[in-house]
């Protein structure tokens, strides 16, 4: 039988955005939109969220548990917003590392902590988070927000983190996912496939990567499949929350 | 969602009150990695302190464990946000607290010390003759207003009592009682001798 997600040079494909592309090429992909985004990545969540990202992140904090002295992997940690605010309740005994493929997203989440004088006890990591270089059971916690659907083999990443994380440790997957109305899913349709693009193009002068944006989101899985591919890789006690009406959801897993 | 976003405004709005005072936020780093819970129980709500150098950051919840657990009604939460006498509340019936009490001591304490250099905030705004202009109006204005009451509160004592007599005054007030206290023991001290002047008539038995 054939595979409709093969190219004819037998080359597994995988999605970007709507499109189907060789695996080898979606990591140059999402690289090249960040690479575009990365400068006026803060400016533009805040417009288009309206600011709710900031509330998302916070919950994820309030869910994370993370006490002084633990070590904290932030994965996919663009420009820092969660890694700040692990670096502050960690302490000076803890550790958090600001891991990211991206270069440019990295270099920003950098100088912006370094500006707000987050230092010491933050460390910064360029990873692809489907082969983390970090020691098994070696994090109290790992975190990946807006992150995963970018991930070409997000099974692998899932395994990954499952194991550097200690036994007992936690992982919290932000991402956007499926809304629970369908009332509110055409909403959303309509403002994620027109607005976004549009203020990508009036900002960043990129309409492109913000339909990428829009177009990944689509293709991400939704809440309970997450949750079932979470359990596959291993993790224990795995729940979601829905937030903004499913717009977002937080997926915690507990490593046994 | 609503209570993440009202926590997340009142915790903007208090740390830019803490950031005020030089001396808040050093204490407060001091408390860095304590989790304070406050369990309000009439209304029911839960409300996660944790203070570091940076300011307070007030959470809805909370996975890991509590340093210091207050269970509370309201009314007594006021209290003991605003009153001199914390640990009488503490210890009133209907406050319970577990864990670390020293903690919360100290964050109310460091609450009530507060000392607001609000001329600076408003230097930053207005500039530094302006608000230095400003200031000393509204210090002026303020002094007014206190002398203006002051007198107001004497001249109003004065007419009841002196002009009107529809009060007694209160050194009038203070002859009289202590003339009272004076007759009480004069009482105290006739009875005490009538009753040593009967007792040898007292049939023996």
């Amino acid at each position: 039988m054939n595979d409709p997600r093969k190219h004819s040079d037998s080359e597994p494909t995988t999605h970007f955005g709507f499109q189907d592309v060789p695996e080898s090429q979606k990591a140059q992909k999402v690289a090249e939109v960040f690479h575009s985004v990365a400068a006026k990545y803060d400016l533009m969540n805040d417009l288009l969220s309206g600011g709710m990202h900031r509330l998302w992140k916070r919950f994820t904090i309030e869910l994370s548990g993370v006490r002084p002295g633990n070590r904290v992997l932030d994965i996919a940690g663009g420009t820092g917003d969660l890694a700040r605010k692990f670096a502050s309740l960690v302490g000076p005994t803890g550790e958090v590392v600001l891991a990211d493929i991206n270069e440019s997203m990295l270099k920003v989440g950098r100088d912006r902590l370094l500006d707000r004088g987050v230092a010491g006890n933050v460390k910064f990591v360029q990873a692809d988070a489907e082969k983390l270089p970090f020691p098994d059971n070696h994090f109290d916690c790992v975190t990946i927000a807006f992150g995963l659907r970018n991930v070409t083999h997000k099974e692998d990443a899932i395994r990954s983190m499952l194991r550097v994380l200690k036994p007992g440790g936690r992982l919290l997957v932000l991402e956007f996912s499926k809304p629970s109305s369908s009332l509110l899913s055409k909403v959303y349709d309509t403002y994620s496939f027109n607005f976004m693009p549009l203020m990508g193009k009036l900002i960043t002068n990129d309409a492109e990567s913000y339909r990428y944006l829009a177009e990944s989101i689509r293709m991400h899985p939704d809440q309970d499949t997450l949750k079932a591919m979470m359990v596959e890789a291993g993790f224990e006690r795995v729940t979601y929350h829905n937030m903004t009406g499913g717009i977002v959801a937080l997926h915690r897993g507990i490593k046994p | 969602m609503f209570g993440t976003a009202l926590l997340a405004g009142v915790e903007l709005g208090l740390n830019r009150v803490l950031a005020l005072d030089s001396t808040a936020l050093p204490r407060l780093a001091r408390l860095s990695g304590q989790v304070i819970a406050v369990d309000c129980t009439a209304p029911a709500l839960q409300l996660f302190i944790l203070p570091s150098g940076e300011g307070l950051q007030l959470a809805g919840q909370w996975a890991g464990e509590a340093d210091c657990r207050l269970r509370a009604p309201a009314t007594s939460l006021l209290r003991l946000a605003t009153g001199q006498d914390k640990t009488a509340v503490l210890h009133s019936p209907e406050v319970e607290l577990d864990g670390d009490s020293a903690a919360l001591l100290e964050l109310a304490g460091i609450l009530q010390d507060l000392e607001l250099d609000w001329e600076y905030e408003l230097s930053r705004w207005l500039g530094p003759v302006a608000s230095q202009l400003l200031g000393s109006h509204i210090r002026s204005r303020a002094s007014w207003t206190s002398q203006t009451l002051d007198s107001l509160r004497l001249n109003l004592a004065d007419y009841l009592s002196e002009e009107s007599r529809s009060l007694v005054g209160q050194r009038e007030a203070d002859a009289h009682f202590a003339e009272l206290d004076r007759l009480k023991l004069d009482l105290d001290r006739l009875d005490a001798r009538i009753e040593r002047l009967i007792q040898p008539h007292k049939p023996t038995a």
